[in-house]
């Protein structure tokens, strides 16, 4: 097929604006799906997908198309709804040549909504403004498109009002599709140039790569070469997913599809890597991705100690089909036996959590997410940290930089104030403050990501009722007032409750900090002095007063069975309790105080 | 000052028997009792007696202790019986113990118990404020208190105990102090004053999960049970353990016994046993165990014979809450093992922190870890 019938197109949205009914209803008129296969939201294949509305995996679909008499072939590329999968959704992008942008007309542009539109922009994809749910009563398709012109610059009138649910303004859609967005360049006379833009591995057939050919062609049986490793592989299996995985004999610039080569282990794929001929190869490899970075990191305890295996094991199988998430093993004199996990960010981590649990049945206990620093020494190496104890020695720093990140949050005008005041609260700078109504405003900040991960979102969704939504994209490391604060119990540095923190909110930090730690630690037989220090200075300092009254009054012949029942539990509880120093604190308590959940 | 009685009280025998009867319960009574209006009293003596007679009580037994429930709520005639049996079943009883409802305190009562043979009263006075004595449910006016005292010297008791009860909801130092005084204006021989206990399954502890009553603050509850140590050996009455204070002599040889962890006979529904080595624990059901009785079944309910090292355990705890402690020597020759080994760790820690004391063949809590004692002890009752 020529590459002027070809259409790659992705479809991008924030969050339940009908990212997935639309891709189901595109299934649903080109006749892909048979009822018997049907399932609401097919690209979606987990199950944790599903449920939270969110695409996780980018996935690929080849649809047959009839327009004005020709058959175009459009292939329909999944992204995920969230900036935290920036990289996936940059992946998906750069296959493609146009992109709807979905927004819900109940709803009004979000913070993702921005956020995806820049991506698309940057990747130079073509747009097409999306209305959806005009079917609802609360619909204000005037008003989005509105939003859409000034936030985004697509015109008004250019856009598309649709419901995905009933399919109204849907086939007017894909007509666009095909009139509107421009096909792949013809270059299939040209040496074999294909894209990996996702991967995933499958038990029984080992490695799939994702591929979008964007020269000469691929051919089954043929030997291929990964430019990037330089790893030659024979094709297995070349194919299409229609939704279901169809095997072709060839794959010609402009089209998408799928390569099994006898590839063992997902590490031997890179994202973003050109696979070309291995008997007549390209002269150069696609422009690539760059590749993703870990920006939040958390540990991850089981929650119960014997459950440590399993974690491992889950750890271990969730890995191989997430390229963004790592895990390293970690042992806390304090904690016990945990993995140190790294994760593109928030939502990301959330998601693993949440997997562990339901996938894996794992009970984890998660401290409150930090993020990674970049350390100059004296001796001019950059070096990157994700732990407060990797922090070499004070006097061979020369500088501490902190991640920065571009923050978009879209909030009604109301609450602008408090926004506006928490954001500076959370060292934030201004950038922009636009009006894309009448009632809702973007801001845009530059903002310290260790601020953002730590509660900034469940703080703001609380000041703005809900309303306001933000994404966030990295910007660059930048040098930061930063110190290690220690926080000493009993005078003894707890390792795993040392903090970078900024100088200005140290003082804070560390009075939440050691209050909370008060809270947690039981009375003991004497005064424990808790204490938050930076370098050799104490800027916070709290007492746990040592108990006064603990013992039984009445202990006579009748009673001592069940006495010593008592007084053997007390000692069994007092040995699950983990010591530091002469101080013993029960797992649970510590545990609470790194807690993300509460951290306010 | 507590060698005596304390090292020596290893070798005795005692026998408990426990009245499982009751006028009306008392809101934060965890003891087994029922309300004697609802079962027929003679029969459930007889029950008792024939238990009684089931063991070989005879000149091995030094001490005989009748509690409850509430004794005194027996008619007098089921009570002189079971005092009559026992007197008769131990006669080289040295002491011989009765608790006495202040309520209850009539004077025919008490001249009968003396004359057959009682020597020793336990009254349960627990406070001489009205309010506190109604928190409690106790059912007698403060000036009850005084009279069954009045009246038990006259019927010839040398030896009488107070019980009292500290830290109750509402109370303050200045309320115990008066408790204290107007006890030691009674002139007793013994006292023993308890922090109240929020027993499980008491009316008492419902409402405090219920949030209906607040708890004394830990540091007054200290406060109090400091300032009873201190008031009480001024006027004679020396702390021999945690809740119990003698004038030199008087010391409670049957509970001393218990904390030597000596054998004693239990007698009645709901008593404990501890003979050679086994704790057993009768049937705490009146029903049940009458007709146990009758029917020559046995009454144990449940029983458990302690391992050597857990028998240490064991001893360790009850030694440790005298102020006399641990004799060192009568502990390795009673359980095969030396203390200094057993709890090294324990003795170690606890001697750095001044919670432990060694002097010459004993360790004992020192004054600083009594109010504490339980979070030492758990590390003594398992090694």
């Amino acid at each position: 097929m020529s590459t002027e019938h070809i259409r790659n197109f992705s479809i991008i949205a924030h969050i339940d604006h009908g990212k997935s009914t639309l891709a189901d209803r595109i299934l649903d008129l080109t006749g892909r799906v048979n009822a018997r296969d049907k399932k609401d939201q097919i690209l979606d294949d987990m199950d944790l997908e599903r449920e939270r509305g969110i695409t996780i995996k980018a996935s690929a679909v080849t649809l047959d198309y009839e327009h004005e008499g020709k058959r175009y072939m459009l292939n329909l590329i999944d992204t995920p709804g969230h900036v935290d999968f920036h990289y996936e959704v940059s992946r998906a992008l750069a296959a493609c040549e146009g992109a709807l942008l979905v927004v819900d007309a109940t709803q009004g542009v979000e913070a993702q909504t921005v956020a995806n539109a820049h991506l698309a922009i940057e990747s130079d994809v073509e747009l097409i403004g999306v209305i959806n749910k005009i079917d609802l009563p609360a619909a204000q398709p005037e008003a989005t498109s509105e939003e859409i012109q000034h936030a985004i610059g697509i015109r008004k009138n250019e856009c598309f009002h649709i419901s995905a649910k009933t399919g109204k303004g849907v086939p007017e859609l894909l007509e666009a599709i095909v009139t509107l967005l421009p096909p792949p360049a013809n270059r299939g006379n040209e040496r074999t140039a294909a894209m990996i833009f996702d991967s995933h591995c499958d038990d029984y057939r080992g490695v799939i790569c994702y591929v979008r050919v964007f020269a000469g062609r691929l051919r089954l049986r043929r030997k291929i070469r990964f430019m990037g490793n330089g790893r030659t592989h024979i094709i297995t299996e070349l194919g299409k997913f229609t939704p279901t995985m169809t095997p072709v004999d060839e794959l010609s610039a402009g089209e998408v599809g799928y390569v099994i080569a006898n590839i063992r282990e997902l590490a031997d794929v890179t994202i973003g890597d050109t696979i070309t001929d291995d008997a007549e190869p390209a002269a150069k490899a696609l422009a690539g991705y760059k590749p993703p970075v870990q920006m939040v990191f958390s540990d991850f305890y089981p929650g119960n100690n014997t459950d440590y295996p399993k974690l491992r094991a889950a750890f271990e199988k969730l890995a191989p089909n997430d390229a963004s998430f790592s895990f390293a093993a970690h042992n806390s004199p304090a904690l016990g036996f945990g993995f140190r996990c790294g994760f593109l960010g928030l939502l990301h981590m959330d998601i693993i959590q949440e997997r562990l649990e339901r996938e894996h049945g794992i009970d984890v206990v998660q401290t409150a997410p930090t993020v990674s620093y970049e350390v100059l020494t004296r001796d001019g190496k950059v070096i990157r940290i994700d732990s407060p104890s990797d922090l070499p020695d004070i006097t061979k720093v020369a500088e501490l930089r902190e991640p920065f990140v571009l923050l978009e949050i879209i909030t009604t005008s109301e609450s602008i104030g408090d926004v506006m005041k928490l954001a500076e609260a959370r060292r934030c700078t201004l950038l922009k403050t636009e009006y894309i109504s009448g009632t809702r405003v973007m801001l845009e900040y530059k903002a310290p990501l260790a601020e953002i991960v730590y509660d900034f979102y469940n703080v703001l969704k609380g000041i703005s009722h809900g309303y306001a939504t933000m994404d966030y994209e990295f910007m660059g490391f930048e040098k930061s007032d930063l110190v290690k604060m220690d926080i000493l119990v009993n005078t003894v540095a707890v390792g795993a409750l040392s903090l970078i923190v900024h100088r200005s909110t140290a003082e804070a930090r560390g009075r939440r900090l050691i209050t909370r730690l008060r809270k947690a630690i039981p009375r003991h037989q004497f005064e424990i002095p808790l204490q938050a220090a930076i370098g050799g200075k104490i800027i916070a300092r709290e007492t746990i007063k040592a108990y006064r009254k603990d013992v039984t009054a009445k202990l006579y012949g009748g009673d001592v069975t069940r006495k010593m029942k008592l007084l053997k539990k007390q000692k069994e509880g007092k040995s699950r309790m983990k010591s530091i120093g002469s101080v013993q604190i029960p797992q649970e308590a510590f545990m609470s105080i790194l807690d993300s959940a509460d951290s306010e | 000052m507590f060698g005596n009685c304390s090292s020596k009280s290893g070798s005795e025998a005692g026998l408990y028997i426990h009245v499982p009867f009751c006028r009306t319960k008392c809101r934060y009574c965890g003891f087994y009792s029922e309300p004697i209006v609802e079962h027929d009293a003679g029969a459930v003596v007889c029950a008792m007696i024939a238990e009684m007679k089931r063991h070989e009580l005879g000149e091995g037994i030094s001490t005989i202790y009748i509690g409850g429930g509430s004794p005194s709520s027996l008619p007098p005639e089921h009570l002189f019986r079971l005092v009559h049996h026992a007197a008769q079943q131990c006669p080289a009883a040295a002491e011989f113990t009765v608790e006495i409802n202040p309520g209850q305190a009539d004077r025919d009562l008490l001249r009968g118990l003396r004359r057959a043979g009682v020597n020793r009263l336990s009254i349960g006075a627990q406070s001489f404020i009205q309010r506190e004595l109604d928190f409690l449910g106790r059912g007698y006016a403060v000036d009850c208190i005084g009279r069954a005292v009045q009246e038990a010297r006259t019927a010839g008791f040398d030896n009488i105990s107070l019980d009292l009860i500290f830290a109750l909801p509402g109370s303050c130092l200045d309320s115990w102090k008066h408790n204290l005084r107007t006890a030691i204006a009674l002139a007793p021989d013994h006292i023993s004053a308890y922090s109240l206990t929020y027993e499980d399954g008491t009316p008492l502890a419902k409402d405090l999960a219920a949030g209906l009553i607040r708890p004394v603050d830990e540091d007054i509850d200290r406060a109090m049970y400091e300032l009873t140590i201190d008031d009480l050996a001024r006027a004679g009455l020396d702390q021999y353990e945690i809740s119990n204070f003698a004038k030199h002599g008087s010391e409670c040889r049957h509970n001393l016994n218990g904390w030597a962890n000596g054998s004693y006979a239990g007698i009645g529904p709901g008593a404990t046993s501890y003979l050679k080595g086994t704790r057993s624990a009768n049937f705490a059901d009146i029903d049940g165990y009458v007709r146990a009785i009758t029917s020559g079944a046995s009454v144990v309910e449940s029983s458990e014979t302690l391992a050597g090292r857990e028998r240490a355990c064991e001893t360790a705890v009850l030694n440790l809450r005298r102020r006399y402690g641990i004799d060192l020597a009568e502990f390795k020759s009673r359980t095969g093992f030396d203390p200094m080994q057993l709890f090294a760790e324990p003795i170690r820690t606890y001697q750095e922190r001044g919670l432990i004391e060694k002097d010459g063949g004993r360790i004992f809590l020192t004054r600083q870890a009594l109010g504490i004692a339980d979070s030492i002890l758990c590390d003594f009752a398992l090694v």
